[in-house]
């Protein structure tokens, strides 16, 4: 089975009177979206806007960043059982709107979101300063509860991508990239000899707007299974995050997994990427012992040699993290982890809240607790309100020249457990 | 805290959900609790019901207290 991409270089967004795609400018019409995000009775109004790489824009609080994508050929919709019906992903052709993302906007929590500065050190950190970005801040009609909130923007959210995918239907690629994906008999055959190599993937799960969905089914209640790792592609795993945004995935991350890209790029050359493992971090011991010893269980039974684990969030899904190593490691499959670090501010501390000798090889996304002072910038889109609040900030942070000194925790992206950022340390 | 606590010779119970953190930080006596959000109740449960488990939990961790420890043990029995 293949699923082809075919990625539609998107140049510049401006707004006009018909949304529409054309030499790589998309243009987008205000009115159908304000339509879309208002099929929602919980949403007063949305507020759009466009912030480009460079500028001197900063956005916060950040729900989600989302790519635009559009199913071409395959069964699904995109964001199968979420807003699309449930069908299966990942085989086909889908288009995607690359160097841009809808990011959605608004103060659900207030001192949860993050922060996506366009320009300055703060753009450094969050891999979305690279891209135009169709910015939707949501306000609530009155009186609602966060959780609807969270839901009604989260919606939204992909509705809105999936209008702006759908631009891109007729439109001819600029290039295509193509993955194939083999049954369990096939792969045994057509990849003899070389290393069995999956992928166990963590999802957060902690509920309280800590939350990640597969096909629409909230991940506290699966217990792991396996995925085709062309599925994600099409947006089967999404955030319903609101939670410490250097590391929770944003959908648009999920849908490109850099740990699942790169594991194709040697796949049938150095290893057999035979097993992509959706697994959970939730907050009760007993799911957490139950997911830990599925997932090894998984492992054992695909005969791999080897896992890679990432890890979504910190603190108790840390106890998660090193359950899966153990677990795994004592069937005699090698284990590297992937996560990131809160070591305080002078790195000094134990950066994990659990440990132990099995994880031995374990790769880090960066210390989210370092601090950083971010410029004042010419404009907010959403608003600052939060910024002495927001996870990573203290009542210091927003000072009286405008320049935020702030941990590198607030900033969407920042230490991305999945790697999808740019902080890298030598050994 | 637990460790400082009983440095000073006062024994501890650490009552907590995640009960491998615990042994990794090393505490001696530990008392699993229900969950991370609500460690000592649990909302899906009617008023009588929840203070029942309170009541045990409390108790289990008095118990706890009195028995002699040779290293870490978890009470969930």
């Amino acid at each position: 089975m293949k699923l082809e991409l075919g990625y539609i270089q998107i140049k510049d967004i401006v707004f006009g009177n018909e949304s529409k795609i054309s030499n790589g400018v998309l243009t987008v019409d205000k009115a159908p979206i304000e339509a879309l995000a208002k099929e929602d009775e919980r949403i007063k109004s949305v507020t759009l806007d466009i912030a480009k790489p460079g500028e001197s824009v900063r956005i916060t609080p950040v729900k989600d960043v989302i790519e635009p994508r559009c199913k071409v050929e395959g069964d699904c919709d995109i964001f199968p059982g979420t807003i699309g019906s449930v069908k299966m992903a990942g085989f086909g052709k889908t288009h995607v709107c690359k160097g841009m993302a809808v990011v959605t906007a608004g103060k659900i929590v207030g001192f949860q979101e993050g922060i996506i500065d366009m320009q300055g050190p703060g753009a450094d950190y969050t891999p979305f300063s690279k891209l135009l970005n169709l910015v939707c801040v949501f306000e609530p009609v009155d009186g609602l509860k966060q959780h609807d909130y969270e839901e009604a923007v989260r919606f939204a959210g992909f509705k809105i991508a999936k209008y702006i995918g759908e631009l891109s239907k007729d439109v001819k690629p600029d290039t295509t990239e193509t993955f194939e994906v083999c049954n369990f008999k096939e792969n045994m055959e057509k990849f003899k000899g070389l290393p069995r190599v999956g992928y166990v993937h963590m999802l957060q799960s902690q509920g309280l707007l800590h939350d990640t969905y597969v096909y629409g089914v909230d991940a506290k209640k699966i217990l792991p299974t396996l995925m085709y790792p062309t599925e994600v592609f099409d947006g089967a795993i999404v955030s319903g995050n609101c939670v410490s945004a250097c590391d929770k995935n944003p959908t648009y991350v999920h849908m490109n997994n850099p740990v699942v890209v790169d594991l194709f790029k040697q796949h049938g050359k150095t290893i057999n990427f035979c097993a992509h493992i959706i697994t959970n971090e939730n907050v009760y011991l007993a799911d957490k012992q139950r997911s830990s010893n599925f997932t090894a269980k998984l492992c054992e039974m695909l005969a791999l040699d080897a896992v890679i684990i990432t890890e979504e969030g910190f603190g108790n899904p840390d106890a998660d993290l090193i359950m899966n190593c153990t677990k795994i490691e004592k069937k005699g499959i090698k284990t590297v982890l992937v996560t990131d670090e809160y070591a305080g501010r002078d790195g000094g501390s134990q950066s994990l809240a659990d440990a132990d000798p099995l994880g031995n090889a374990c790769v880090t996304a960066g210390n989210a607790n370092e601090v950083i002072v971010l410029p004042k910038l010419d404009k907010v889109i959403g608003t600052l309100d939060y910024v002495n609040k927001i996870a990573g900030g203290n009542e210091n942070s927003m000072r009286a020249d405008g320049t935020i000194e702030i941990e590198i925790q607030a900033i969407t992206g920042a230490t991305s457990e999945v790697g999808f950022g740019k902080l890298t340390a030598t050994y | 805290m637990v460790k400082e606590i009983e440095r000073a010779g006062i024994p501890v119970v650490h009552m907590c959900t995640i009960t491998p953190i615990s042994l990794t930080v090393g505490a001696n006596r530990i008392v699993p609790t229900i969950a991370i959000p609500h460690p000592l109740g649990n909302p899906a449960l009617d008023k009588a019901e929840e203070k029942k488990l309170r009541r045990h939990l409390v108790e289990k961790a008095l118990k706890a207290l009195e028995t002699h420890v040779d290293g870490q043990v978890v009470f969930d029995k």
